[in-house]
């Protein structure tokens, strides 16, 4: 059995009105867990309940993992911050492994500062380190939010929609990259995808959100 | 919701001709007024006199261009002195105690007594701290700078919480799901989210004490307001009027100052920033085509 990094027990999940009832579900380190639903269903909603930014109506969510360093976060608007570089925003992912309290004003030390480097060769984003977020194409700012929660090399991974507005190269890329650290430290990939085929591919969980219930496929 | 959008307005405008009447209460007291001011214009005010760009005698004055020795340079560059001072001094206070006070980045037991806080510092007009401090440091530039030092903070605290206030969720989720403390918060995400609103309210905070080192010297707290004060007196108006347009110009090159500077942070600025010619001449002539950066938000005076 392998460790077990999030536990949802009968939590209902939404904003005033319950979206997804009734949830008991865990995830355990080496998964790779693909959320479908049509649009509106609540699948934002549920990856956000699991990062603890909003509460869940009923039940309890429990994590086997440290926030800081150990969850990782791509909201599905992406969350970076413009006015700063590619390279400041990829850092931010890479600070959270530090102690809170080295002062986010002090360079990294040299080894995370490699590691931020390779992240963004290996998204291909390298070239554009220099450039501030907000000038990007949106394909490209994706690959930025990708490379900063890969920084982190998280235990859990929340992925909403970080493969939408790819081309199938950069799908490519990018999977590999997310890959490559989920299989390094044997963590879990939750990811919400609204291609059916891709998720089937790279996942080896289905969620399907229908109906107010989350049913996992075999 | 269109409808009711219209209806609302139209409401606040009927209300606030309704008080305007009101308050006016008789009209018959205006006549004549215009003839007056004419008078009032040509006799007192017209034409500025340009005296005040001359060499005085008192202080003594060794530089050998007689502008550098006139009222109007000393008075214009110690209140430029006094605004620069009390405006770092005031952002570098003012911006920690906006991010206690912004409330999507503290929680409430912090935001409401730093905003309690701002409340209380703002809502003494730089001139009453200005008195207060003259009675601790005696007449002179240590009282301004205070004066505006304290006011600035209460004034700029509140603009750069609410900016903070409106930054977008997004990032502040990404930084609060990984575990990001708030000092790394405010530091990497909210202030650099809004950079261009922080700096375009400090440089409007400089010249907003710019102005009102005007007021301020008039309780005798140094720079132009000073002579302003002086002058006023002496009912010599023409005078005033000149210290005033020399105000007004200095004014005027701080907002251009100001644009050129957001520039770096506006999403229209990457590409190319405003040059002057871009600035004074019609696009047509120039030749790049970027949109000239509007002003985003005019800031209301609560004076
Ligand atoms: N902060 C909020 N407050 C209230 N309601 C919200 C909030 N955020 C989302 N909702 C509502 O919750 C519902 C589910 O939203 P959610 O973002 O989880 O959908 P989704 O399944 O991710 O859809 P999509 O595939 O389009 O991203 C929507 O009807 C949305 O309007
Ligand atoms: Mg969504």
């Amino acid at each position: 059995m392998n460790e077990e990094l999030a536990h949802l027990h009968e939590v209902s999940i939404g904003y005033v009105e319950p979206l997804v009832q009734d949830i008991t579900i865990e995830i355990a380190a080496g998964d790779v867990i693909a959320i479908l639903g049509p649009s509106g269903i609540g699948k934002t909603t549920l990856l956000r309940t699991i990062a603890g930014l909003v509460r869940p109506l009923s039940g309890d969510v429990e994590l086997g993992v440290e926030p800081r360093g150990g969850l990782g976060y791509i909201p599905q608007r992406l969350g970076l911050v413009g006015n700063l570089s590619v390279r400041a925003n990829v850092e931010m992912g890479a600070r959270v492994r530090l102690s809170k309290w080295h002062l986010p004003f002090l360079p990294l030390p040299k080894d995370l500062n490699e590691e931020v480097t390779n992240c963004l060769e290996s998204l291909g984003i390298d070239h554009l380190a220099e450039q501030p977020v907000r000038i990007l194409s949106g394909g490209q700012q994706r690959r930025v939010a990708t490379a900063r929660s890969i920084a982190q090399a998280p235990k859990l991974l929340l992925a909403d929609e970080f493969l939408g507005e790819l081309d199938d190269d950069n799908v490519e890329i990018v999977m590999s990259a997310v890959q490559h650290v989920i299989d390094k430290q044997n963590s879990a990939l939750v990811m919400v995808e609204h291609h059916e085929e891709l998720a089937r591919q790279v996942a080896n969980r289905i969620w399907k959100i229908h109906d107010g219930r989350l049913i996992e496929e075999d | 919701m269109q409808k009711r959008f219209f209806l609302i307005v139209s409401c606040i405008f009927l209300l606030s001709i309704f008080l305007f009447f009101d308050l006016v209460g008789e009209w018959g007291r205006l006549t004549g007024g215009w003839g007056n001011l004419v008078i009032f214009f040509e006799e007192s005010l017209w034409p500025p006199n340009w005296k005040v760009l001359e060499a005085q005698s008192y202080p003594i004055c060794d530089s050998k261009l007689d502008i550098f020795c006139s009222v109007a340079w000393l008075g214009i560059v110690e209140t430029l002195k006094i605004a620069f001072i009390a405006t770092v001094f005031g952002f570098l206070i003012s911006l920690p105690l906006s991010v206690l006070a912004a409330s999507n980045l503290s929680p409430i037991y912090l935001a409401l007594p730093s905003r309690i806080l701002l409340a209380g510092m703002r809502s003494l007009p730089a001139i009453i701290w200005a008195v207060l401090f003259m009675i601790i440091f005696d007449v002179g530039a240590l009282a301004g700078i205070f004066a505006m030092t304290f006011y600035t903070v209460g004034y700029l605290g509140k603009l750069q919480f609410e900016s903070m206030e409106g930054i977008k969720n997004a990032p502040l989720e990404a930084a609060k799901a990984t575990g990001m403390n708030r000092f790394e918060t405010a530091w990497l995400v909210a202030i650099p989210e809004s950079a261009n609103n922080l700096l375009s309210h400090v440089l409007f905070m400089f010249e907003y004490n710019v102005r009102h080192g005007s007021v301020v010297g008039l309780v005798g707290a140094g720079g132009i307001g000073l002579y302003l004060n002086t002058y006023l007196k002496l009912a010599q108006y023409d005078k005033v009027v000149a210290l005033l347009i020399i105000i007004f110009i200095v004014v005027v090159i701080i907002d251009f100052i100001s644009m050129t500077l957001r520039s770096a942070v506006n999403e229209g600025g990457d590409v190319e920033r405003p040059t002057w010619s871009s600035l004074f001449l019609p696009a047509a002539f120039t030749s790049s085509n970027h949109p000239t950066p509007m002003k985003k938000e005019t800031i209301e005076e609560s004076e």
